[in-house]
């Protein structure tokens, strides 16, 4: 076997066995699945060094089916616990893994104030525009690629996640199709080399509540970015997101990527002998 | 004559009369001086500019048991302007506030630089009166208004007849400002001096040989420091080897958050200022998988939005210390007054059960060492662990000898946690049932071993079940935890005095130095008592209470709060009667409203009194207050 199969193979253990996933046949995070496992192959990553927070809902799941210490806690909270724990130890290879409903709706704040801080940890949205755990109730990305009816209160207009990215200030801004896994492997390595906060949006359609953007559809809409495509210029990406959306298709590939100047940070100490020489007299000072 | 033995009350107004700039230089000064200093009733608003502040201290020779009553000996009203558009009102909040509080015989001092203010009903009760253009001489002879408080420091040591030399103070300007402040020294010395001139000047024109009052200094054993709350609990979490805090602004807790954010770094650690509640608590909760030793601290309003993730924390069997600065509630409640309103909530909040353990500090030293114990015990039992404070303790400061933080370090011992060695081993099970309740536990980056781990109900291994077996094993599991915690590490209240027979004064939190005072004042009056204070409230350690109350005669519960949380808890655990002495008017227990509550409720057979009626003593117009 090829080295990079034994890695693949590695990234199966510790996990739950493959006819026991819980997800549809078809589901769109199938896909997801391979590309991550691939992803993380690729670049040699041990599992004891991947922390992988999962969000709730079907795409959360993911998160125990493959290798690797996994985390799962609130609706909304991944990206912040992700955070908490690439400041704790930035050695660690931290990727959230979470829906639209949980990325966009309740954890939009978490969501906004991440691309703000820039943690160098890679999120994957899994994005199929409904809440297909609790049986398809319409996600903040519901419509995508429908005529503009009449909008409501109850049924205002889609999110764009590449674009609320770019304005909170991610410094990695991608797009993928799970329909495409080989792609999305691609753009995935690239996110996880990326020293910053990396967004992924990935189109992984829900087969059983959204009859509308099915495989299908977005096998119509995806295209990927020109070769040429310059996705350090922020400029750049606002227009290239526009002219897609001119011609009414979707772009997959990474439309913004620019590092910020960054300090780095050493993990915190937390074994005993790291805690054990700890001079107190620089705070006693300041009290006397 | 009176020899360290007083209190002073330093009143002005907000952010503009650097109300605690004189009595912070006046309490270091007291403590290097070998002088005892309690302070625990900082009085300032939720607001920025404008509101009344005030800061009383007692200063005394030997350890003060209390802050006493309302009453003080020595008035310092910094306000020196008159209200033009409410000439019966004039803007001088200190002395109509707190005026008909000093005692016969005390000490005025006030900024008298737009005018005299009327104090004659005062000087008929003998208080002694001084008038002193502060920001006057301030501005017009120094050019510099800051100095007005030096003016009035200068005047009030002269008063006390303490540091007569100014050599005490120079050495604290000295090393405020270094060398390159050498002409703030000498500004602030000759503000200190003109000031010091005027109350000669006043005593020499009455005949005053001195106010009957003197601080004097005594020598000591070793150095101390004068801290709050706040600083004690930072002090004590970093040297528990916290490393990583997290917290959003807000009062009373947002001072930890300042120090963290000033020190962490300089042990290696890192705080954060969160966008909001929940993101503090889940990326404390982050860096706790990641198996730093890792909290968030806030006060009711902000503990109360991150209540849901107490479950993810006690689920997914994470360490987390979570820090409440009670305040008065609920909702916005009272920003800078204080209450013990939340141990019902850290007690009970959330869906569903977990394992979690409170703890809460009494006096500002356990602020200290209860931080050590909070983050062992978290490790220990993989749960949240609630550490309570409350705006007294937090803002309340104290001198506390040195050698008292160094005697009561514990060295950090890490729970639980394995290394590649154990991990090597076969069988490692995240969540594995043990008789404990406690599981191994792996940090990511190790190399042997992974987790799952997730707020879901899970198997040993840590994937999601709904297996009703492997449910009921896990429950049990984690709540297992709590008895060996009531084995192994719960302890039971701290008893002062002889339970047998007596009438028992219970209590938890900021009330303790009040209750023991009351209790000294009760057996002058030929009362005993025993007081009976809770540090560790839950889980409930039943079978060392219950045994202990049963053996007293009355069990008085004395909480600031309405409901009486701590009596509604041991009458749930303990199927004992509670009487209580119930206070929530926003200021902290007096002494006297616990002997006078104890009487009450001793001879008319009451269950309950509901202290704190007396007005402030003149209400003046309302000032707006913010969160």
């Amino acid at each position: 076997m090829s080295t990079a199969a034994v890695n693949q193979k590695l990234w199966e253990q510790n996990a739950t066995p493959k006819h026991r996933i819980q997800w549809c046949p078809g589901c769109g995070d199938f896909g997801v699945l391979n590309a991550l496992k691939a992803a993380l192959a690729r670049l040699e990553l041990m599992p004891h060094d991947v922390l992988l927070v999962g969000g709730i809902g079907c795409s959360g799941q993911i998160r125990n089916y493959l290798n690797g210490n996994a985390f799962h806690g609130t609706h909304g909270g991944a990206l912040a616990y992700a955070l908490g724990a690439k400041m704790a130890n930035p050695d660690l290879t931290v990727i959230a893994l979470a829906g639209d409903g949980d990325t966009l709706a309740i954890g939009i704040e978490n969501f906004v104030h991440v691309c703000r801080r820039d943690p160098a940890v890679t999120l994957l949205i899994m994005n199929n525009g409904v809440y297909g755990l609790t049986k398809g109730q319409k996600s903040p990305t519901h419509g995508l690629g429908m005529p503009q009816g009449v909008s409501t209160e109850e049924d205002p207009p889609f999110v764009d996640p590449l674009r609320l990215a770019l304005v909170c200030g991610a410094s990695f801004v991608a797009q993928t199709f799970s329909g495409d896994p080989k792609h999305s492997a691609d753009v995935l390595v690239e996110a996880l080399r990326h020293p910053g906060f990396a967004v992924i949006n990935d189109f992984s359609p829900c087969v059983t509540y959204n009859k509308f953007n099915t495989y299908d559809w977005y096998k119509e809409h995806v295209e990927h970015l020109p070769q040429d495509h310059d996705a350090s210029d922020r400029q750049a990406a606002w227009q290239l997101l526009d002219e897609f959306d001119g011609k009414g298709k979707l772009p997959l590939g990474i439309v913004y990527r620019h590092p910020r100047q960054r300090t780095a940070h050493r993990r915190l100490p937390l074994w005993d002998e790291e805690l054990a020489e700890v001079d107190p007299e620089p705070m006693l000072r300041l009290f006397r | 004559m009176v020899v360290n033995n007083l209190k002073l009350l330093v009143g002005g107004v907000q952010l503009r009369d650097g109300v605690t700039t004189v009595t912070d230089i006046l309490g270091k000064m007291f403590v290097r001086a070998g002088l005892h200093v309690l302070a625990m009733e900082k009085g300032y608003a939720s607001t920025i500019y404008g509101a009344h502040q005030y800061d009383p201290m007692v200063v005394s020779a030997t350890p003060p048991l209390s802050y006493g009553d309302d009453r003080s000996d020595i008035l310092v009203a910094l306000e020196f302007d008159t209200n033009p558009d409410a000439p019966v009102q004039p803007n001088r909040d200190t002395i109509l506030r707190h005026g008909k509080n000093l005692a016969d015989g005390g000490v005025l001092l006030y900024d008298s630089t737009t005018g005299t203010v009327d104090v004659s009903d005062l000087e008929r009760r003998g208080v002694k009166v001084f008038p002193l253009p502060a920001r006057q001489i301030a501005l017009r002879e120094l050019k510099r208004e800051v100095v007005k408080n030096t003016v009035v420091t200068g005047a009030l040591l002269r008063l006390l007849e303490f540091d007569m030399d100014l050599a005490l103070f120079r050495q604290y300007l000295e090393e405020r400002f270094g060398r390159k402040g050498k002409d703030i020294v000498e500004l602030n010395l000759e503000a200190a001096r003109r000031g010091r001139a005027v109350i000669e000047e006043v005593l020499r024109a009455n005949g005053w040989r001195d106010v009957g009052y003197r601080l004097v200094p005594q020598p000591t054993t070793g150095r101390a420091v004068l801290l709050n709350g706040n600083d004690a609990l930072s002090m004590g979490a970093i040297l528990a080897g916290c490393r990583f805090y997290a917290g959003y602004p807000i009062t009373p807790a947002s001072a930890i958050l300042e120090f963290m954010e000033a020190h962490l770094p300089r042990y290696g650690g890192r705080a954060l200022q969160g966008q909001n509640e929940r993101e503090s608590i889940r990326a404390a909760i982050g860096a706790a998988v990641a198996g730093v030793r890792s909290a968030v601290g806030s006060s009711g309003p902000g503990i109360s939005l991150k209540v849901e993730e107490f479950g993810v924390a006690g689920v997914t069997e994470t360490p987390v210390v979570i820090i409440d600065t009670q305040r008065a509630g609920p909702s916005t409640g009272m920003p800078t007054k204080p209450e013990q309103g939340d141990l019902a909530m850290a007690v009970f909040a959330g869906h569903g059960e977990i394992p979690r353990i409170v703890l809460a500090a009494g006096t500002i030293e356990e602020c200290y060492t209860l931080a050590f114990e909070a983050f062992d015990l978290a490790d220990k039992y993989q749960c949240p662990v609630f550490l309570l404070s409350d705006l007294t303790l937090a803002d309340g400061r104290r001198d506390v000898p040195e050698e008292f933080f160094r005697t009561h370090r514990r060295p950090v011992v890490r729970h639980g946690l394995l290394r590649e060695a154990d991990l090597r081993q076969d069988g490692y099970r995240r969540y594995q049932i043990t008789e404990s309740g406690i599981s191994p536990r792996n940090v990511p980056g190790v190399p042997g071993g992974i987790f799952k781990s997730s707020g879901s109900e899970h198997d040993e291994q840590g994937m999601i079940t709904t297996d009703p077996p492997k449910r009921k094993a896990m429950v049990e599991k984690r709540m297992r935890k709590m008895q060996t915690y009531l084995k192994e590490d719960a302890k039971p209240p701290l008893v002062f005095g002889t339970p047998d027979g007596a009438v028992l004064l219970v209590g938890w939190g900021s009330t303790r130095l009040p209750m023991l005072d009351a209790q000294a004042r009760l057996h002058a009056e030929g009362l005993e008592t025993c007081v009976v204070h809770f540090t560790h409230l839950w889980p409930f350690p039943t079978h060392l209470v219950r045994p202990l109350l049963q053996r007293g005669k009355d069990i008085i519960v004395v909480e600031q709060n309405y409901a009486g949380q701590l009596a509604d808890l041991i009458q749930q655990e303990c199927l004992l009667p509670t009487r209580r002495i119930l206070k929530y008017n926003g200021r902290p227990f007096y002494t006297s409203d616990i002997t006078g509550g104890v009487r009450q409720l001793l001879t008319n057979g009451t269950r309950v009194v509901r202290v704190g009626d007396r007005a402030p003593a003149v209400v003046l117009e309302t000032v707006p207050e913010g969160d």
